[in-house]
């Protein structure tokens, strides 16, 4: 199960909400998240592994995740907890990195377990931070500009 | 869109003069020397500026003019404003494959008991 809102109303506060129904108990599900052994398994995108996870799973402890694509490339994600409630709440901050450690893409992301039946309900909130809230607000700045180009591509395509 | 070419795109757009090129573009194309006027920079500084942009596919370079004017191409720049969608994808993809952990876990647990009183944690590689 999972649903999607679209989130609030200026651009660049839009947060991301999906809620999953686990068929296992909490405090495992919440393991998974906690335990680095569980973590390796899961994280990343499908045929990605994890060559490192280092979780320190406390209020200001950091996280670190190398992942490598199929491919050989390896993407860095990182982050600080905020908050830590063991099988109820993790708060922490999502970090993507380039090669050279130039930060891509800042996020929050709120993770809430909940008792479902025998099962857990899990929803994850994320909120984007830093650059890519800025994305939105170029494009709008650069509307006018964009449809001219628009335009004279228009009138290119035409001329040919 | 691809992880990749968000990732492209983003390291693009993490430069404070690459952002000033592209607001400047956004007014209409420019030769090279017009892009280095407001900039304390060299020219070569500048063209491995544009190069990263172009690469990026945030901006196309003429190819048969001698003075090669540089027009945005904001198609990548629509793409990092939609990373709702983007991040969407990115959490589904490892929701799902923790599904399939969890219950991979179970199984494997549930058969250890039968072996063990103590089940041992699962590993895979």
């Amino acid at each position: 199960m999972s649903s999607t809102t679209p989130g609030r109303s200026a651009q660049n506060e839009r947060e991301l909400v999906l809620t999953r129904v686990f068929a296992a108990p909490r405090p495992l599900v919440f393991q998974c998240w906690t335990d680095s052994e569980h973590m390796k398994n899961w994280f990343g995108p499908r045929m990605f592994t994890n060559p490192t996870c280092q979780l320190d799973v406390r209020t200001g402890g950091t996280w670190r995740i190398v992942m490598r694509g199929p491919d050989g490339t390896e993407h860095v994600a990182t982050g600080v907890y905020q908050e830590v409630i063991p099988n109820e709440r993790l708060v922490f901050t999502n970090i993507a990195e380039d090669s050279n450690g130039a930060r891509l893409l800042e996020g929050i992301t709120t993770v809430t377990f909940e008792d479902h039946g025998a099962g857990t309900k899990l929803t994850l909130r994320t909120r984007m931070t830093g650059l890519v809230p800025a994305a939105p607000a170029m494009l709008d700045g650069m509307e006018a500009g964009w449809s001219q180009s628009l335009d004279r591509l228009t009138e290119e395509l035409e001329a040919v | 869109m691809t992880e990749d070419s968000l990732t492209t795109t983003l390291a693009a757009l993490a430069d404070p003069t690459r952002r000033a090129i592209l607001a400047r573009l956004a007014s209409g194309e420019a030769s090279v020397t017009e892009l280095a006027g407001p900039f304390d920079m060299s020219m070569p500084a500048i063209s491995k500026h544009l190069k990263v942009l172009e690469r990026a596919r945030l901006i196309t370079r003429a190819r048969e003019a001698q003075w090669r004017p540089c027009t945005l191409n904001a198609a990548p720049l629509k793409e990092v404003a939609q990373w709702v969608e983007y991040y969407r994808q990115f959490w589904e993809q490892r929701l799902d494959r923790l599904g399939d952990y969890l219950n991979d876990l179970q199984r494997r647990e549930k058969s250890n008991v039968k072996h063990n009183t103590r089940p041992k944690r699962a590993k895979r590689t």
